[in-house]
């Protein structure tokens, strides 16, 4: 049986993992579930108290601007960070139960995946409220652009999660990371902004035209450029080629290194 | 001809690394390089064997033998260094109970969690779903979160589950010890079925029992390697009969310790180091030995055994009688016997300048514990001559496993026919 296939298997793993996750995450909270909702909306109101009516950024619907972008970008940084303990964090099951580990990340980051896409609910009805509207010719490039930050963020959980078993380090260096990643990513501003001389260097970036393709989309209700969407999807692609080849290596010693 | 075989495990060798302080975070591994010193321990050394279709075995060892290593091979969470393991069909193991049991979750949601970590797909547990449950004899509480289930009922649902989970093969490690003594004798029935649908087993066990009533061979694995293998019982006997050995050396070695004590101490070199002496030595012990029935001194005896007191004793005066006895004590302080000459003879015994008492116990009933040994020398009327108190520490081993504080000789008839005795090495 090849992995695929093996993996292909364990899909209701995969299913239930995401499901205990989302449903035992706000179990025994008052709201509950509504959580999920409130979370972002509760952001969107902070992030338009601090750059609309105090450190004004000069961009239009600087709030808007922003939420598009900061949605698909936490998305990408909890795979990261959470990628870093997925493995670990199941410790007594990987130790004892053989299945193949990809399940791990993979229902990590397919669950944050659809976190964001119930977190999309709530950008879409601020779009709605705000009166900005959208594009319904340049919305179907959504599934295509999420498609490959999914790819990106699920070969990026491979590489964190099989190397922090080796290196428990990895853990609590990812939160830096994570940080300076994002402002090295126009989440918080736009591209056009980035002296001439280091663009080069964002578009090394694989999360650069990620972000410019959803802002494209959601802000300025217009196509994203092909050629931004190509490289995405290449890096992504490159990323998860990576990612699951390490993974492969690493995996057979998980057991005796935890 | 080759298909027959379920698993078919050829020169598989396994080493661990065992840090001697493992650093585990980059800093600890820049800076502090040396600590990385690891030995390496070979936990398998070229193990092969192989299991037909259908059969069971046992692996059985002492701790730290390699079996659980080596059922962790079979499933795939460890690779071996070196060697192939060939597993053919569905593997499913009963290693790890629950898991991924999210307490806030009801008892259904958890079967679906659980099964599916087992390689189970949705329409494959909504099919086993009313077994499981019934199994787990659960059906009043399923809905309820498993916070609320008593440690029992999380057990007997987490086994429920597992044992649904059909396989060509299955793994087991010592868990048949789920629950109250019905569950377990239900989840042995249903390990009995399981074999009978076809299922090739594997199963690891400190219970040597509940393998010769399942399995067909038995693998003992000794320090990497397979020391034994066959019929179960046979090699059962082999594995217990070396570990008692084992354990009787640690005897003998304590023992000798404590011999060597008592060379220190101002009782005489025949005496414990803990005896007590009491007494006004008008007569009084030079020797006391405790032997087997040909007079060699020996302190480890098992149940059935013919055992000798002989007791030296000098007197300073002639013409006087003495009562000589023994007592017999269980670490515990039960008197377990006591007798004497004037009892058991209705005499005493006329004393000279030297000489030598003998008491023999013939096929002695004492059950497996450590006893102690006390010799007196009393006159007629209870005057103490000499008098000695935990004078020998001596051991007694099992040769059958009846319980209790002494063997009662016995036979069993079944409608007036007398059943045979279970024979036992000597």
């Amino acid at each position: 049986m090849s992995k695929f296939q093996e993996i292909y298997h364990y899909r209701t793993m995969v299913t239930s993992l995401i499901q205990r996750d989302l449903r035992g995450r706000y179990k025994g909270s008052a709201l509950g579930f509504a959580w999920t909702f409130l979370n972002p909306l509760l952001q969107l109101g902070v992030y338009t108290i601090v750059f609309s009516t105090i450190m004004r950024a000069g961009i239009e619907d600087y709030y808007l601007f922003l939420f598009v972008a900061l949605i698909p970008w936490m998305f990408f940084s909890s795979s990261l960070t959470g990628g870093a303990s997925c493995i670990l964090a199941q410790k007594d099951m990987v130790k004892k139960i053989y299945f193949p580990r990809e399940v791990l990340p993979i229902s990590l980051v397919t669950c944050q995946f659809v976190n964001m896409l119930l977190s999309f609910i709530v950008v879409f009805a601020v779009i709605l409220v705000s009166g900005k509207g959208v594009a319904p010719l340049a919305l179907p490039y959504l599934i295509p652009v999420m498609l490959v930050e999914y790819l990106l963020a699920l070969g990026i959980a491979f590489v964190t999660s099989s190397i922090t078993v080796y290196l428990r380090d990895l853990e609590h260096i990812l939160g830096i990371v994570a940080m300076a990643w994002q402002f090295l990513t126009p989440v918080m501003y736009s591209i056009d902004m980035v002296p001439e001389r280091i663009r080069p260097i964002f578009w090394l970036n694989p999360m650069s035209s990620v972000i410019i393709a959803y802002r494209d989309i959601l802000y300025y209700k217009k196509a994203p450029q092909l050629n931004t969407l190509l490289l995405a999807s290449a890096l992504g692609a490159g990323f998860l080629v990576v990612g699951w080849f390490l993974f492969g290596r690493m995996e057979k010693h998980f057991a005796e290194e935890m | 001809m080759e298909q027959e075989y379920a698993i078919e495990v050829k020169h598989i060798s396994k080493s661990f690394k065992v840090y001697l302080d493992k650093g585990h975070e980059l800093k600890e591994r820049v800076i502090f390089r040396k600590r990385g010193r690891h030995e390496t321990r070979e936990v398998l050394k070229d193990i092969s064997f192989s299991v037909k279709k259908g059969e069971a075995i046992g692996l059985i060892g002492h701790n730290g033998c390699g079996k659980s290593t080596t059922l962790k091979l079979l499933t795939k969470i460890m690779y071996p260094d070196s060697g192939t393991i060939t597993m053919r069909g569905r593997v499913s193991s009963l290693i790890e109970l629950g898991a991924g049991f999210h307490p806030d979750m009801s008892g259904r949601e958890n079967i679906y969690i659980n099964a599916s970590i087992f390689g189970l797909t949705r329409k494959e547990i909504d099919r086993r779903l009313d077994d499981i449950i019934a199994f787990s004899e659960l059906e009043e509480f399923i809905d309820n979160p498993v916070r609320t289930y008593s440690s029992g009922m999380y057990m007997r649902l987490a086994f429920s589950v597992a044992i649904n989970v059909d396989a060509d093969i299955l793994l087991v490690d010592e868990i048949l010890a789920v629950g109250d003594v019905n569950f377990q004798a239900k989840c042995f029935n249903r390990m009995r079925e399981i074999k009978a649908d076809g299922t090739t087993i594997v199963i690891v066990s400190h219970s040597l029992g509940q393998i010769e009533q399942i399995c067909e061979r038995s693998l003992w694995i000794d320090k990497g390697k397979v020391r034994d293998e066959g019929i179960p019982k046979y090699v059962h006997e082999h594995y217990l009969k070396t570990m008692e050995d084992i354990r009787l050396e640690h005897v003998e070695k304590e023992t000798e310790k404590e011999t060597e004590k008592e060379l220190q101490e101002e009782l005489p070199s025949f005496c414990s180091p803990r005896s007590i002496r009491i007494g006004n030595k008008q007569i009084s012990f030079s020797d006391v030995k405790l032997t087997d029935r040909f007079g060699n001194e020996k302190k480890i005896f098992k149940t059935g055994e013919s055992f000798m007191v002989k007791m030296s004793y000098e007197s300073r005066e002639k013409n006087l009688q003495a009562n000589f006895g023994i007592g017999i004590f269980r670490d515990d302080g039960v008197h377990i016997y006591g007798t004497n000459t004037l009892i058991e003879c209705d005499c005493l015994v006329d004393i000279e300048e030297s000489g030598t008492v003998a008491i023999t116990v013939t096929d002695n009933c004492l059950l497996p514990a450590n006893y102690m040994l006390d010799v007196a020398i009393h006159s007629r009327d209870g005057i103490r001559y000499d008098d000695i108190r935990n004078i020998v520490p001596f051991v007694i081993t099992a040769a059958k496993q009846d319980v209790g504080v002494c063997r009662l000789d016995n036979h069993w008839t079944v409608n007036g026919e007398t059943l045979a005795k279970r024979s036992y090495e000597n």
